[in-house]
């Protein structure tokens, strides 16, 4: 009898727990919407973009796999202060990024956090990259490919180093999520088919993209 | 008689841009997409990249001077596998992953455009 009501009141733990734990991201799924975030950013995957012209028409990043791609507490934290990420404004070799992303108030974008982190995509694999200054990764960054060319990293003594075209990498330690940029690498095709960036892959040896992951994963 | 000139006018419009405006326009769109970037716009060289931290100028692809030194070959193979094969600096990526083989084709004969001139043998 005992056992009975122990088992009973486990299981309604385990129900009220998961009721909740899914009801969080319909929420923000919800407000997703609602925000009108959704007439600029797509969020069921596979990538859709098969043509330059393609990627050209879309009018924001890709979100479908955000939970794989960003740390919850920077993406919480960017909602409520959108920094710029890209240099210049998407889609765009001329002008700069004008700064005036939607911003949310503290409630709703936890919500949508909630909701993006629960986006992932089965090809990241957890725990294979450990952010670290590495005189190889540093070596590939900046002597043998043209990394630096295309995007901003941290240069000596806090100076904003680097190219215009990519998303600037500052940063990248609170941003991104250091086994997706190894998988980005490795798996071009599955997460940005069509993009300005070189493919890598075939190219670098794994252990290089390993390497240059860990590195600019450390970035500030 | 005004309107067969007209016509007429029409016609020779419609044949002399068309057929090279169809195909040249996807590689004009391949080159600003991945080359402008750091080539610029017009393949000047000025791309948005090219700041000061940038260390090696991309080439002018209008230089008849500097273009007419390479054979299609060289420009094909720098693309491919970008500039440390061809002891160039290593700003100019390689593209070999990303375009086709016909694409890379397709850029060589749109830098001989630019340049307006013929390569080294
Ligand atoms: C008018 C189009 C537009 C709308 C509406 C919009 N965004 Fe964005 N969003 C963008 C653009 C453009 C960027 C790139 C900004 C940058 O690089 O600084 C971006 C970037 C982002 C990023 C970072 C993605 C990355 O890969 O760097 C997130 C997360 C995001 N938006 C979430 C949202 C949410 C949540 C909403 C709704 C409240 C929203 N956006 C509404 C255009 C839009
Ligand atoms: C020719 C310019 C160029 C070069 C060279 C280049 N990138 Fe990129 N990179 C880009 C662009 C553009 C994007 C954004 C693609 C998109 O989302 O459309 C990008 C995206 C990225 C991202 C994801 C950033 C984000 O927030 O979405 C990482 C990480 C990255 N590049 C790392 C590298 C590394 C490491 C190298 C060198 C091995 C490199 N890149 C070389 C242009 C470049
Ligand atoms: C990240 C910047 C960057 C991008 C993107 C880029 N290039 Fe370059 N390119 C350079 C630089 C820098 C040089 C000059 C190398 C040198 O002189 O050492 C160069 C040189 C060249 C040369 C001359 C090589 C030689 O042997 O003199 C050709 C041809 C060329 N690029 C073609 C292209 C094409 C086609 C594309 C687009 C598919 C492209 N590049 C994209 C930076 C870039």
């Amino acid at each position: 009898m005992k056992l009975y009501a122990l088992l009973l009141s486990v299981t309604a733990l385990f129900f009220s727990y998961s009721v909740f734990a899914a009801a969080a991201p319909a929420d923000g799924e919800k407000l997703f919407n609602s925000n009108g975030c959704q007439s600029c950013h797509y969020t069921a995957g596979p990538a859709k973009e098969k043509t330059i012209a393609d990627q050209l028409a879309k009018k924001g990043p890709e979100l479908w796999y955000a939970g794989s791609k960003f740390q919850a507490p920077w993406l919480t934290a960017w909602l409520q202060d959108p920094q710029p990420i890209r240099p210049l404004a998407y889609n765009s070799l001329v002008d700069k990024n004008p700064g005036n992303h939607s911003k949310l108030a503290a409630a709703d974008a936890s919500q949508i956090a909630e909701f993006l982190m629960s986006l992932t995509s089965a090809d990241v694999e957890a725990g294979v990259i450990k952010p670290k200054k590495n005189p190889k990764g540093r070596l590939i960054f900046n002597k043998k490919m043209p990394c630096g060319g295309c995007h901003q990293y941290p240069g000596r003594k806090g100076k904003i180093m680097g190219g215009m075209s990519g998303p600037s990498l500052l940063h990248a330690k609170q941003r991104l999520n250091p086994d997706w940029i190894y998988a980005y690498m490795l798996n071009p095709k599955t997460f940005k088919p069509i993009k300005m960036m070189p493919v890598f892959a075939g190219i670098l040896s794994e252990k290089d993209m390993k390497s240059v992951s860990a590195y600019v994963a450390n970035f500030d | 008689m005004f309107k067969s000139r007209f016509i007429s006018i029409l016609l020779v419009f419609f044949f002399s841009t068309s057929p090279s405006f169809a195909a040249s326009d996807s590689t004009k769109q391949v080159f600003k997409f991945y080359c402008a970037q750091c080539h610029g716009d017009t393949g000047t060289g000025d791309g948005v990249n090219v700041t000061e931290d940038f260390a090696t100028e991309p080439r002018n692809f209008t230089s008849g001077k500097e273009m007419s030194k390479l054979s299609d070959a060289d420009i094909k193979n720098v693309i491919m596998d970008g500039g440390p094969s061809a002891s160039k600096s290593a700003l100019m990526p390689p593209w070999g992953k990303t375009l086709t083989d016909a694409q890379a084709d397709e850029l060589v004969a749109y830098l001989r455009e630019l340049c307006n001139c013929k390569g080294a043998e």
